[in-house]
């Protein structure tokens, strides 16, 4: 009688003990779960506002942005670029390795957005870097455009010239 | 276990989510969208990648097909999403049938992955994914870190056999080989294996440490591993080789300095003992655990070389240290409770930098518990639920700035209302329109009277009343003379000439007045027209400002309230989380102080009992002396 009293005391024991750590690996599991179901919210909440600040701070009469582009250029390290938009620096940028590495794998940079009046303007982007010998190669590309009572995107482009085998640079307006 | 802590310093942290994603150059250029998701992906912004990805897959029909689904998943990686990104990864790269990755980025992929997997302690994943890595298909230079991996792995399960395999894959002047032959040794030293043959590849692992890139703290590592491994043993001999090697300035002095001197005691070499001991008591704060121990094993020291007194003293004064630490620690505990302690590590964090891959700082300048929390830090575990808290932490940041953001995004809506209530409230535009039309008005009547005026070239209209009235008499004048020539014969040509002349004056000197009055009032008009020309025209165009006066703050407000109420709820939740996951790390702190403070306990006992029972001999031994001297 008494070994068995005894057994199911060490059966209960065992039990509870269980059921503590499987209650806590629960608790462990749930806490993780809502941690990244917050983490997706974050994301979402954050995407809403970016898009509201958009509409908000660059309406679609006045926006403008400048994108940096830079496909299929191997020989070619960029450093840094340096935006002038009509008389002014507006902005300059420095890149890691890992963005150029982003860029030539075929992602595309907003480096620049505002707001432009209608009429005419001009813009310089002096771009930085290395060529395939390690020399420090600077360009400056000049862009006149005109611009509406509509959104205006302008892209730096980086491309490589298989003729001359080197880096050409150019601002492409988008239609 | 042990050895599982020295292989987590070697994975380096640096793999990338995007590593884990075949290349995929944007198909159209103008899908700036996307391009911006690319970028914002391989450059390691995950939170704008999988905010991008959002839109994108909500424009439907876009034909991105499953790539978005692998931008998903590996920008939930890079912010710390394991449990979705591991799902939504299984589905994509497990069917064979997915034609999108080929053969080479899903070997890539499930390597990156293992890695990703083994970095987060769950080894069984990192094994599971690590076994479908297909070696043909990986770069050249992964090869050796793969069959490291795979051998760390494989030792973790207790499959020796595939262990070896692929340790003999690894090329012998790679960095991996020696954290390879360091794992192999460890894991014999657990293993019921000769000591010949742990020494043969302990010895094989320092041969190699010569191509990693930091060989210093590699060689002192596996020089203590050693040292351990022959002291428990009873290997003094090779034990003291070992650690006499490991540098007095590194990482692993404080345990090297201890387990030398157990090692020399153990070979009745007690006075050479006391002085790595002695070395670490004053070079190492006593927070430190291997000075808690040194504290005692001194005076246990002494006692052997029968300097009973000094032992005494030894063990008082271990006793008093214990205290100390025992009251630091209870400080620790306090500030912890406080928010003294994790608080000021979470501020010197960096707001927009979280995630998987991003490390958290932990350096803590003049902060009261930095040399325990530098212990604390080196365990895994804490470290890993300290990321999960800075997370937490930083996304609690941004959801403030956010708030903040919409504050001031509700200030610009309501500027530019004003403004435009204001431009639409101005009666100015109504006013000028009536006064403008007025103006029209009396310049019209104006112009009429002028062109009445100067109808009659001759000047006759400008004449005043006495040249009117002698115009008047020169015609009466005229008819009389007209009268007496057909009465009296009368000869007029003289009479009629003289009056000619002074009419002829007359007639010029208004016409003279005529022209010169014209050219002023002509000016004046065209002045006055101009003028009238000019409001219109100021008129036209604040009119055009009035209809097209900006309405950009329309439909804002209420956007902007919804999302402030969305924020406000999320930091709410986030709150809650926070709350449980700062338990969480304060509770593995805590349980690691309690740790701390009761083999601190133990050792204080140990130095008090052995304290009395010294105190007790070196007394009756006094009792002893005297009472030989009072009988003599």
């Amino acid at each position: 009688m008494k070994a068995t009293r005894s057994f199911v005391t060490i059966l209960l024991c065992m039990v509870s003990l269980l059921a503590s750590s499987t209650l806590m690996a629960a608790n462990q599991a749930g806490l993780d779960a809502s941690i990244e179901e917050l983490k997706a919210e974050v994301v979402e909440l954050n995407q809403e506002l970016f898009e509201l600040e958009e509409q908000l701070l660059y309406p679609a009469t006045t926006s403008f942005a400048v994108y940096v582009s830079m496909t299929s250029v191997e020989d070619f390290d960029l450093h840094s670029i340096k935006i002038n938009l009509d008389e002014q620096d507006v902005t300059s940028y420095l890149y890691s390795q890992q963005q150029i590495k982003a860029l030539r794998r075929g992602g595309i940079q907003k480096i620049f957005t505002g707001n432009l009046k209608p009429g005419l303007h001009k813009l310089i982007a002096e771009i930085q870097g290395k060529d395939q010998d390690g020399r420090t190669l600077k360009r400056s590309v000049l862009a006149e455009f005109g611009k509406a009572r509509s959104s205006k995107y302008l892209e730096v482009k980086i491309s490589h010239n298989p003729k001359q085998n080197r880096p050409d640079f150019a601002i492409v307006e988008w239609k | 276990m042990r050895w599982l802590c020295l292989i987590a310093l070697v994975i380096s942290a640096n793999v990338l989510a995007e590593d884990l994603m075949p290349d995929q150059v944007r198909t159209s250029v103008n899908d700036v969208l996307y391009g911006q998701a690319l970028f914002s992906l391989h450059s390691g912004d995950y939170q704008k990648a999988l905010g991008l990805n959002q839109r994108l897959q909500n424009r439907a029909g876009k034909g991105y097909g499953k790539i978005l689904d692998i931008h998903k998943a590996t920008a939930q990686l890079g912010l710390g999403m394991g449990q979705r990104a591991k799902k939504q990864f299984y589905q994509l790269i497990s069917s064979e049938k997915n034609q999108l990755i080929p053969g080479k980025a899903r070997s890539h992929a499930w390597f990156y992955l293992a890695q990703h997997f083994y970095n987060k302690g769950d080894w069984k994943t990192a094994l599971k994914s690590i076994r479908k890595v297909n070696i043909e298909s990986i770069d050249s230079e992964l090869k050796d870190e793969f069959h490291f991996l795979a051998a760390t792995l494989e030792l973790f399960e207790g499959k020796v056999k595939n262990a070896d395999s692929h340790i003999l894959g690894i090329s012998q002047n790679s960095m991996w080989a020696a954290f390879a032959f360091t794992n192999l040794a460890i894991s014999y030293t657990e293993r019921d294996v000769h000591t010949s043959k742990v020494e043969a590849v302990f010895n094989k692992a320092l041969l190699l440490t010569k191509y990693t890139s930091n060989p210093g703290d590699l060689v002192d590592k596996i020089n203590l591993m050693a040292g351990q491994f022959f002291f428990s043993t009873g290997r003094g001999r090779s034990a003291i080789k070992h650690l006499k090697n490991v540098s007095l300035d590194g990482a692993f002095t404080p345990k090297a300095l201890l387990t030398y001197g157990w090692a020399l005691t153990e070979q009745w070499q007690y006075h050479d003992a006391l002085q790595p001991w002695y070395m670490l008591k004053t070079s190492h704060s006593s927070l430190n655990q291997d000075v808690q121990e040194t504290l005692i094993a001194i005076p246990h020291l002494l006692e052997k070389l029968n300097a009973k007194v000094m032992a005494l003293g030894a063990f008082d004064y271990a006793t008093k240290q214990y205290d100390e630490i025992i009251s630091q620690l209870k400080k620790s505990a306090d500030r912890l409770n406080t928010g003294e302690f994790i608080e000021p590590l979470l501020a010197q964090q960096i707001p927009d930098k979280w995630g998987a891959f991003e490390p958290v700082d932990l350096s803590l300048p003049n902060h009261p518990d930095r040399i325990y929390l530098k212990d604390v830090m080196s365990q895994g575990e804490f470290q890993g639920e300290l990321k999960t808290l800075r997370d937490l932490h930083a996304m609690r940041y941004q959801l403030t700035t956010s708030l903040e953001h919409l504050s001031a995004f509700k200030d610009v809506s309501e500027t530019r209302a004003k403004e435009y209530n204001k431009i639409k409230q101005d009666d100015r535009i109504k006013l000028t329109n009536r006064q403008i039309k007025g103006f029209e008005k009396r310049y019209k009547k104006l112009v009429a009277k002028v062109n009445k005026a100067f109808k009659n070239p001759d000047g006759r209209g400008l004449a005043s009343a006495s040249e009117k009235e002698q115009l008047q008499a020169f015609k009466g004048v005229t008819e009389k003379i007209t009268n007496l020539k057909e009465l009296t014969n009368f000869k007029s040509a003289h009479y009629k000439q003289r009056l000619r002349r002074v009419d002829g004056v007359l007639k010029w000197a208004l016409s003279e007045r005529y022209t010169k009055r014209k050219k002023q009032v002509s000016a004046s008009l065209a002045a006055l027209n101009n003028k009238l020309r000019d409001a219109k025209a100021q008129h036209k165009a604040a009119k055009l400002a009035y209809i097209s006066a900006p309405k950009a703050f329309k439909g804002f407000n209420w956007k902007i309230s919804k999302l402030e109420k969305k924020y406000f709820s999320e930091l709410v939740s986030l709150g809650k989380v926070y709350q449980k996951q700062r338990e969480k790390v304060g509770s593995i702190v805590k349980d690691d102080i309690n740790d701390r403070q009761r083999r601190v306990m133990d050792y204080q006992l140990q130095a008090r009992l052995a304290a009395a029972r010294l105190f007790d001999e070196t007394s009756n031994k006094e009792r002893a002396v005297a009472d030989t001297g009072a009988i003599q």
